[in-house]
């Protein structure tokens, strides 16, 4: 077993590893990371992950739920660390899984992945407290700074494979789905079609609701008892006609089979600064967070429901509007948006036509909130269209990631099958590429079928992990 | 795609649905505290002030508000907490103080008025008060708690060497009360007629029936607060404490003010109830009173009444260049969702019978 296999099994069982092993467990993550872009390219199938914030034993139940790594690809949006009282473990077993399976663990870079925000919120007292030193803090805030800024999913399908549990191929729609969610224990909560258009789909989606037919279903959790203290089912009232947090799609579906378009993971959201995926990609990213910037709002910024742009309540980043979205996927070929950031009772929550979504995966967040959390599968095309494999890396590094990027937005697959990759060249497609705006006359592209998993916080008195029942604070 | 090797730790919960924590279920897996003995629930709640306290502390420590009182009630080093539970102490104090305010503002300095503070504990709004620049005059305060946190908030005004020039040393009118005089030591000729008053005594235990305490005004116009007090109480408790005061005063004014948490049904409402429970802090009233409409309803004989979550307080009581700056003192709030929940989960109601509109406030920004 090698040193690094221990060290996996230790920081499994929530214990940490002696300060040299995080000096060299740091060091190599360091160089690993290093060659990876700005803005890492991933291949479907992949589960995307949002904020875990040092809730080590939700982490657990995450893994048990969404598959253990190596077998399942994981994609983790940032916010490894802080509120929780196992920001260590938490972000240190992600890096050793990083470290061992590079290839099948994506970290990105959330917001409290920052020397001043992890002083305010907890992770350097956490630090101190484990280790008598800040030494550990400073180890892990130099590997922050390594962190990939964002994500390209390529090749995700357009249909939902079979996942065990419920029979999804006994429908007749089967390769209608657009979006699934099941519960932790694989049973499925709902199911939702893709459809032509949106006053059909209000008609439809009650009808195709899984498990007898009754939106009621998804009101009782399906067959999820819910245990206290985070009770709650992740649904909204008996008649609403999308999944919870969701605005099922009216996007013609195209071809069923063809490969979706891209998928852009980042922790916040978009930037005014940034109007093309190939703009992230030129930031100097080895550095804190800055308190503002294109770096910054990445990490910071929030989708709402207002037209443009607005000042953020976190006094970073800002607040972007479905307009911003719709002609930023558009300009870059991006099917969705996945990020993190907000707290979601729900777990997940799709806006704006499903064009962003955010996953939050820390259920009952900071033991306080009663939130139920969720994990995004994304499956592999098996098409044949799919895209050039390759794993995490930038694209265009051999060439600096410029001249291609600039000229054709490099990574992004053609809807015809056309695979696009390092080198630059032709675009098989006519996407409005040029800094105009060019919103509106296209249809927003497709996109991926989309599987949640919604899950509970876990017990934190669980055999053999330390059991400090956490207190949350109130106004008392 | 679920992975087998990894248990199921929802499943591992002896007999999921007892659930409440706690009977025998986990106790056998360690993790909490065992059996032993529990503290009684009212000294699990007199608990609750001390960590009242820690929160007021760090608040000022960090820049939120300006209480150099603070200090005196906390032992040991100052506890930082997080920016979301600093903002909450921030917008709760200073809702309580500006209807304070407005309650002295609306009533005449040349008569005698009163704000009787339920269950005050080691509450410092009446230090803050009779060292406020405004010089306030003929306030008679009283402060109601248990007989030891009285005693020993007494002990700290006899004993703390700054507060010597704030308060006279307070004279024990009763084995379990004591009253202390304002001092103003710029203007010695003209005293302020300031009382404090420490009541040591059970809130359950006043009744209607029971004797008005001892220095309380029949007549003057009065405030009633309770912040985070009357929900610890079974709600007949309260109502019988409330007539107590309405049976008691004959002023033309009295208001109450209440600081209270609400919707314990929605998914963090119940979270609350049950972390709380777990630490054998119980709020009946919360039962009662889910909502704000029905805290209102229950203000609601005492006269006019409105009320203001802690959320829409910090929305729209705060003006824009002190949340600016509120927000700056830890580098901005990233908690906003949890702020919201957290802050919708509490309000502070007032209601009030007689005056002159008195206490209709409308904060402009
Ligand atoms: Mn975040």
């Amino acid at each position: 077993m090698s040193d690094l296999d221990r060290a996996i099994a230790q920081l499994r069982a929530c214990r940490p590893i002696p300060e040299a092993e995080v000096r060299e467990l740091c060091h190599k993550a360091r160089e690993l990371l290093i060659e990876e872009g700005n803005v890492v390219t991933v291949n479907a199938p992949v589960t995307i992950c949002g904020d875990i914030h040092g809730q080590f034993h939700d982490l657990m139940e995450l893994f048990r739920v969404g598959g253990d790594v190596p077998d399942t690809n994981y994609l983790f949006m940032g916010d490894f660390v802080d509120r929780g009282f196992y920001s260590l473990e938490t972000f240190l077993l992600l890096l050793c899984l990083k470290v061992r399976y590079p290839d099948r663990m994506t970290l990105i870079r959330g917001n409290h992945e920052s020397r001043q925000i992890t002083t305010v919120y907890g992770f350097y007292d956490e630090c101190l407290r484990k280790y008598g030193s800040a030494n550990v803090w400073r180890y892990c805030c130099d590997v922050f700074d390594y962190l990939a800024l964002g994500a390209i999913v390529l090749g995700a399908s357009n249909t939902l494979p079979s996942a065990g549990g419920e029979p999804v191929s006994s429908s007749p729609d089967a390769d209608e789905i657009e979006i699934e969610v099941r519960n932790s224990d694989g049973q499925v909560i709902s199911q939702f079609l893709r459809q032509q258009q949106k006053d059909v789909a209000r008609g439809r989606i009650n009808r195709s609701t899984p498990n007898g037919g009754s939106s009621a279903i998804m009101t009782n959790g399906g067959a999820t008892p819910p245990p206290p203290p985070s009770s709650s089912p992740p649904t909204s009232t008996p008649t609403h006609t999308g999944p919870p947090g969701s605005s099922a799609t009216s996007t013609s579906a195209g071809s069923i089979g063809n490969p979706a378009g891209a998928v852009l993971c980042v922790h916040g959201g978009l930037s005014p600064l940034i109007d093309k995926v190939d703009k992230i990609r030129l930031l100097d990213r080895k550095q804190e967070v800055p308190h503002e910037g294109a770096m910054c709002d990445l990490l910071w910024s929030d989708p709402d429901e207002i037209d443009g742009w607005g000042l953020s309540p976190r006094g970073a980043g800002f607040l972007f509007g479905a307009d911003i979205v719709r002609v930023f996927n558009q300009r870059n070929d991006l099917s969705l948006i996945a990020r993190a950031h907000q707290l979601v009772m729900e777990g997940f929550k799709e806006m704006f036509d499903a064009s962003i979504v955010t996953v939050w995966s820390a259920p009952n967040y900071c033991y306080r909130c009663g939130n139920v959390a969720a994990l995004l599968e994304l499956s592999e095309d098996e098409s044949g269209m799919g895209v050039l494999a390759r794993s995490n890396g930038d694209v265009n590094r051999s060439d600096g990631g410029m001249a291609a990027a600039a000229a054709t937005g490099g990574w992004a697959p053609g809807p015809g099958g056309a695979s696009v990759g390092g080198s630059g060249g032709q675009r098989g497609q006519s996407i409005v590429m040029d800094g105009g705006g060019g919103g509106g006359l296209l249809p927003a592209r497709a996109g991926p079928a989309r599987r949640y998993r919604v899950f509970q916080a876990a017990p934190q008195d669980s055999r053999g992990m330390p059991a400090k029942k956490p207190v949350a604070d109130y106004f008392l | 795609m679920s992975a087998p090797s990894i248990p199921n730790l929802l499943s591992l919960r002896s007999g999921a649905a007892g659930g409440r924590g706690r009977g025998r279920g986990g106790s056998a897996r360690s993790g909490r505290s065992g059996p032993g003995p529990r503290p009684s629930h009212d000294a699990t709640i007199q608990g609750t002030d001390t960590d009242a306290a820690v929160s007021r502390l760090s608040a000022v420590e960090l820049g939120y508000l300006s209480d150099p009182f603070a200090r005196l009630f906390v032992q040991g080093p100052a506890t930082r907490r997080l920016p979301i539970i600093n903002r909450g102490t921030y917008t709760r104090t200073t809702a309580i103080d500006t209807l304070v305010d407005h309650f002295l503002a609306t009533t005449s300095p040349d008569e005698p008025r009163q704000i009787v503070s339920l269950g005050a504990g080691t509450d410092t709004r009446c230090l803050r008060l009779f060292t406020s620049p405004a010089n306030h005059r003929n306030i008679a305060y009283h402060e109601i708690d248990f007989p030891t946190i009285m005693a020993r908030k007494q002990t700290i005004i006899a004993t703390t060497p700054s507060l010597q020039t704030t308060l006279s040393t307070p004279s024990p009118l009763s084995p379990t009360t004591w009253q202390s005089h304002s001092l103003t030591p710029e203007q010695p000729t003209s005293p302020n007629n300031n009382t404090l008053t420490l009541h040591g005594l059970d809130l359950r235990t006043l009744t209607p029936s029971s004797p008005t305490l001892p220095t309380f005004l029949p007549t003057a116009p009065t405030l009633l607060l309770s912040e985070c007090c009357l929900c610890y109480l079974p709600p007949q408790t309260t109502t019988s404490l409330l007539h107590h005061f309405t049976m008691s005063s004959s002023s033309s004014l009295l208001s109450l003010v209440l600081y209270e948490p609400i919707l314990p049904h929605d998914s963090f409402g119940k979270t609350m109830v049950s972390n709380l429970a777990a630490r054998g802090i119980a709020m009946p009233t919360l039962d009662v009173y889910p909502t704000a409409a029905d805290q209102e309803r229950r203000l609601r004989e005492a006269g006019f009444v409105r009320s203001e979550s802690v959320d829409g307080i910090w929305e729209g009581w705060v003006s824009e260049a002190e949340k600016e700056r509120v927000d700056g003192l830890e580098g901005g709030l990233d908690e906003v969702e949890e702020w919201r929940l957290l802050a919708g989960h509490y309000i502070v109601a007032w209601g009030w019978r007689g005056g002159k509109g008195d206490l209709d406030v409308r904060i402009a920004c």
